[in-house]
């Protein structure tokens, strides 16, 4: 992220014309882009090999073909990419309740004890000064969970409706959730650490609490919902296309 | 996983070496050669397509190695060391895993062991395992399996989420005594960074790599051993 970035613009293929762009009038708002599903071509998700299905292989097989370098089934679209990120990203909103309301952490001292959740931790920050490091907490541990499910819900929304509407910007987000997801492990490790660092028995110590597990959980899920999404998604193919139709009544 | 076919039929895939898919939107790309400090991304969508990476075999072999002496010194000598009313305690990444886990909380002791521990170790490890042969001009025959498990170790490894954790764990517990970090912490920031230029280039070049060679001898991952994965039986009449 130093340099900035030159770049290189990369030439669509010109070669074998399948759907002509002449005839394709112009799809909504994206210049015809010739596609990997158009042109039965797939880049593999593991190891980035590009393969073509010949004509040897059977049109509409139930079964998925598999990357010749790495063998990883190859599809255009993962297939139950929604589902389960569906279900990921419920079962993530649940547990943000609890990873919230629950007391992460229990510290005791010769003064007495006292249950910390995860607001009343940044609070402590921020009365004692550290407001940057506060706002650090903050964001990775409030604000970044919770943008990241609304961003799930609204890229699964427009993902099942096929919706065109800004695709690149919504591929933008995914890449950012991609890019900010594991940072909210940030106070799992902190509570670890101090669990680590204040243990002198009555003198002062340190307990996790229940809540921080649900909160590794959120993380986990959401981690989980972000990979299992097909970005692809949020770039429908146009109906017209005449590779992917139901076979002739 | 499906058996591989008992006859070998014709491909049902061919290699398109001289085109790039874009991996989050499809869109079709022709392939051309990147310099050193070439960045390519997607025209449609702005996805990183591919970056002229400079680092060879060697390099990468070396900057492992460097991680994997950083993360034993990391693991094995105090992060911090904290000291209160002439109580002095030596805090290791292990030992605060061992008390959260006799606390009571062994499912957080042991996401934390996982994404602190467990799979940076195993991402550094897998990668030594690849690259050493690899840079013998040889493939291994673990080599797919292993590169598989490492696209995993990379993405569940935090070593830098944990490196920031413990910086602010040092703030937040510096009114209860004092608070010294130690090597480990040093070593710690150390592996982050070579992490991070050992993941830039990303895993496609190793494949490829990988599958320019010869095998160092037959196994069942070989993908030459493959030629589609449906049986003949199953192709159209």
């Amino acid at each position: 992220m130093t340099a900035p970035r030159p770049r290189r613009p990369l030439l669509r293929a010109a070669d074998e014309p399948q759907q002509a762009p002449a005839d394709t009038p112009a799809s909504d708002e994206d210049t015809p882009t010739h596609t990997g599903q158009q042109h039965r071509v797939y880049s593999c998700t593991a190891c980035g090999c590009v393969s073509k299905r010949t004509a040897d292989a059977p049109p509409a097989s139930t079964e998925p073909l598999r990357c010749p370098r790495c063998l990883t089934a190859l599809h255009h679209r993962r297939p139950r990419s929604l589902e389960q990120t569906w279900a990921y990203t419920l079962a993530a909103l649940l547990l943000y309740l609890p990873a919230n309301l629950l007391p992460v952490m229990a510290t005791s001292s010769v003064f007495g004890s006292n249950q910390h959740t995860l607001l009343g931790g940044i609070h402590e920050l921020w009365v004692s000064g550290d407001w940057a490091l506060a706002l650090i907490v903050f964001v990775a541990s409030i604000a970044v969970p919770l943008i990241k499910i609304g961003v799930l819900l609204l890229l699964l929304v427009t993902a099942q409706r096929q919706s065109r509407w800004r695709s690149q910007e919504r591929t933008q987000l995914y890449r950012l959730l991609d890019a900010v997801g594991h940072w909210s492990m940030l106070d799992v490790f902190v509570v670890v650490m101090l669990v680590g660092m204040m243990n002198f028995g009555n003198l002062a110590s340190v307990q996790p609490e229940a809540g921080l597990l649900a909160f590794g959980a959120v993380v986990v899920l959401t981690i989980f919902a972000v990979i299992s999404f097909d970005p692809r998604l949020l770039w429908p193919e146009p109906q017209r296309d005449t590779l992917t139709t139901a076979p002739p009544a | 996983m499906n058996t591989p076919p008992s006859s070998p039929t014709a491909p049902l895939l061919r290699e398109q070496a001289n085109w790039v898919v874009c991996d989050e939107c499809d869109a079709v790309h022709q392939r051309i050669a990147l310099g050193p400090v070439d960045v390519a991304h997607c025209q449609r969508c702005n996805a990183l397509l591919g970056r002229g990476h400079g680092l060879k075999v060697q390099s990468l072999l070396a900057l492992a190695l460097a991680a994997l002496v950083f993360l034993a010194i990391g693991n094995l000598t105090p992060l911090v060391s904290i000291e209160m009313r002439g109580v002095r305690a030596d805090v290791t990444l292990p030992g605060a895993l061992a008390l959260t886990w006799q606390a009571g909380q062994p499912g957080i002791a042991l996401l934390a062991a996982a994404t602190g521990l467990v799979f940076p170790f195993l991402m550094i490890g897998l990668r030594v395992a690849v690259l050493w042969p690899l840079s013998q001009g040889r493939r291994p025959r673990y080599f797919v399996p292993a590169m598989h498990a490492l696209r995993w170790a990379t993405l569940w490894s935090m070593v830098e989420v944990f490196l920031l954790s413990a910086l602010v764990a040092i703030v937040r517990s510096a009114g209860y005594g004092t608070v010294v970090p130690g090597a480990g912490l040093l070593a710690y920031a150390a592996l982050t960074m070579l992490l991070t230029s050992l993941t830039a280039a990303g895993l496609h070049t190793l494949w490829q790599l990988g599958s320019t060679l010869n095998e160092a001898d037959a196994s069942p991952f070989t993908p030459k051993s493959v030629p589609g994965n449906i049986p003949a039986t199953k192709a159209p009449a």
